[in-house]
């Protein structure tokens, strides 16, 4: 578990902000990945794709259902809401089409190759502003930082902890890594667990 | 140039530089070897000269407009003054040049002068108030008491009767009126009546008519008649109230601008923080002016910086105090008293840090940040500038970080997330 790569995951997402990109690629790691995951969790990324070194197709070029097809399913929905749901695991496997019609599904080709992988991330920008503009590691490669709740609960209320400074501007976010998965800091004082801190982000 | 122009006039003189003398035409002047232009011949007198024969002019104007006393006249005068008197009045007229006069006199044309051709010298009954009169002129006793309601009554209709009798000469018509001499009849009737409710005869009465009559005399009045109030176009423009200040050209282009009116424009409140002088180096040597930064707000979420540098010191500083209100911005406080988060600006070497304090912190910030928040209205703020201090970019770095504070509901928006202010679910709603 390198926090190299993580510093070179930072700085290229800030870069793509700067140069307002819609769409940037990582290299596939677990770290990364959960991450990521995080990050869109909170809002900061529109979309995460495992992919290969091409592209995803984009959500409007990918095929979609025709406006009839649309329409006879949002009737289906209006009058048999639970429909939304997936059929439970007895009713899968019948012959029997699903009520709201064919789904739709966008086959993303991965590469067999774990090398060849990577992790297609969705940028979000609002008000002609990135919406994720700084994010910065914490713990840094040869320094590694561990925090407990209380001292997490201390950086979430703006106060210094550990010798980490507190999420003083506003929505600022910290990721940290813990036995539970990677969290946000606020979800970490909320179960009460600590870990060790990897970046903020705001 | 023409080829059939002689040779000559290309070496005699030169034709941009005036010429020496008007006849040289002919025989031409050797050309100056110098590159200076020649002096003219003849100097210009610094004053006017004044020929004898407009002096004459003068004289003889001023003896046709104010003649000398002929034989008739002194006849006449002698008539009417001792010779003591006449002597004083020759030597009056011997005092003053009838030139001057001439030149100097002139008749008044402002607004305050006399419609009528006067001397003043004794009371006219139609134009002029009348004279004061002495308290010795009333005969008989001077004591009054308040009149009862009947007496007050009495007085009242018999003081409005001679105002109708004023107003109506010819007596009260009285029959079937026209609609219009109706409603000027009541008209005229309701103010004989106002009139005389408001007459000293019909509240005071006494033993002597008199004395009563004096009472509305306005010749026994204590008050001075009003001066004449002059009505007519250059009166109305010229005329200043107390309170109203010098019209500023720029100020009303600003208000236009501003769509604002005065009293907004007052309570803006405005300081300059930075004045010093800058040179700009030409070659005519360097050219001194001031510069001057000023900030305005309302201490109520507005905030602005102008500039502004002119040679003239008060012009400068008018120039700078103008753009800070046109650029003033909304500055967002969280609770009206502080800033939203922590701000981190930076501008050329400057950085300026701001901080999110509590309530009843206070300003606790250096001294340009400070004139700035209590300017936009902020009470509770910490501030640090950790590289350089340089004034302007204090100033300048410190209102865009304020202006361009990120909101919560921005980014909950940006994010799709909701956020909500922990304290004023807390407080219930109950902070600002």
């Amino acid at each position: 578990m390198s926090l190299v790569n993580l510093a070179h995951v930072c700085s290229h997402l800030q870069n793509a902000s700067k140069a307002r990109l819609g769409l940037t690629s990582i290299p596939v790691s677990k770290l990364h990945v959960n991450l990521m995951l995080g990050l869109q969790k909170e809002g900061f990324l529109s979309s995460v794709t495992l992919g290969g070194t091409a592209p995803p197709k984009p959500f409007l070029l990918q095929s979609q259902s025709a406006p009839e097809e649309l329409e006879k399913m949002a009737n289906t929905l209006a009058e048999e809401p639970w429909n939304a749901y997936p059929p439970p695991e007895a009713e899968k496997s019948s012959p029997h089409p699903s009520p709201l019609g064919k789904e739709q599904v966008y086959e993303v080709h991965v590469p067999q190759n774990p090398a060849r992988r990577r992790l297609w991330l969705g940028l979000k920008y609002w008000n002609n502003e990135p919406v994720l503009k700084h994010m910065r590691l914490i713990s840094k490669p040869t320094r590694r930082i561990w925090l407990n709740s209380e001292d997490l609960g201390k950086i979430t209320r703006t106060r210094q902890a550990g010798f980490v400074k507190g999420l003083t501007s506003p929505g600022e976010c910290m990721f940290v890594t813990t036995d539970r998965g990677i969290l946000e800091a606020r979800e970490c004082v909320e179960r009460r667990v600590g870990g060790m801190v990897l970046c903020r982000v705001s | 140039m023409s080829v059939w122009r002689p040779a000559r006039c290309l070496f005699s003189r030169s034709t941009t530089l005036p010429k020496p003398s008007a006849s040289t035409s002919a025989s031409h002047q050797p050309r100056p070897f110098h590159s200076s232009c020649p002096r003219p011949a003849r100097r210009r007198p610094h004053y006017p000269s004044i020929k004898a024969s407009d002096l004459q002019l003068l004289n003889q104007a001023a003896s046709e407009s104010y003649p000398k006393y002929n034989t008739d006249e002194t006849a006449l005068l002698r008539k009417r003054y001792t010779p003591a008197q006449i002597a004083a009045i020759k030597a009056a007229e011997a005092a003053i040049d009838p030139r001057d006069l001439l030149t100097q006199g002139q008749q008044r044309t402002d607004p305050w002068r006399l419609p009528y051709e006067d001397d003043l010298a004794d009371v006219d009954p139609v134009t002029d108030h009348a004279d004061k009169l002495p308290p010795s002129a009333i005969v008989g006793k001077k004591d009054f008491r308040l009149a009862n309601a009947v007496e007050r009554d009495e007085a009242m209709s018999r003081i409005a009767n001679e105002n109708l009798a004023k107003m109506y000469p010819d007596g009260v018509p009285d029959g079937q009126l026209s609609r219009k001499d109706q409603e000027k009849l009541e008209e005229n009737m309701e103010a004989a009546f106002t009139q005389a409710a408001m007459d000293p005869r019909a509240v005071y009465t006494g033993s002597n008519p008199r004395a009563l009559e004096a009472l509305a005399d306005p010749r026994h009045s204590v008050i001075l008649p009003d001066l004449p109030r002059i009505e007519n176009r250059m009166a109305r423009q010229t005329r200043r109230l107390a309170d109203e200040e010098e019209e500023d050209p720029r100020q009303k282009r600003l208000l236009k601008y501003l769509d604002w009116d005065k009293d907004k424009l007052r309570s803006i409140r405005v300081k300059t923080l930075i004045v010093h002088g800058v040179t700009n180096q030409t070659r005519m040597g360097k050219i001194r002016s001031l510069y001057y930064l000023t900030i305005a707000g309302n201490g109520n979420g507005l905030l602005g910086v102008g500039e502004g540098k002119s040679v003239e010191p008060e012009e400068g500083r008018k120039q700078s105090v103008m753009a800070a209100i046109r650029n003033l911005r909304p500055v967002p406080r969280y609770e009206n008293r502080t800033i939203y988060g922590d701000l981190e600006k930076k501008v050329a070497a400057t950085k300026v840090q701001l901080f999110a304090r509590p309530p009843g912190f206070g300003l606790r910030v250096q001294h340009l940040i400070f004139e700035m928040a209590r300017a936009a209205g902020l009470q509770d703020l910490a501030a640090r500038t950790p590289r350089s201090r340089n004034k302007m970019n204090v100033i300048k770095a410190t209102w865009e970080a304020l202006c361009s504070q990120k909101l919560p509901d921005e980014i909950a928006r940006a994010r799709g997330k909701k956020l909500v202010d922990v304290r004023k679910v807390y407080y219930g709603g109950s902070v600002h």
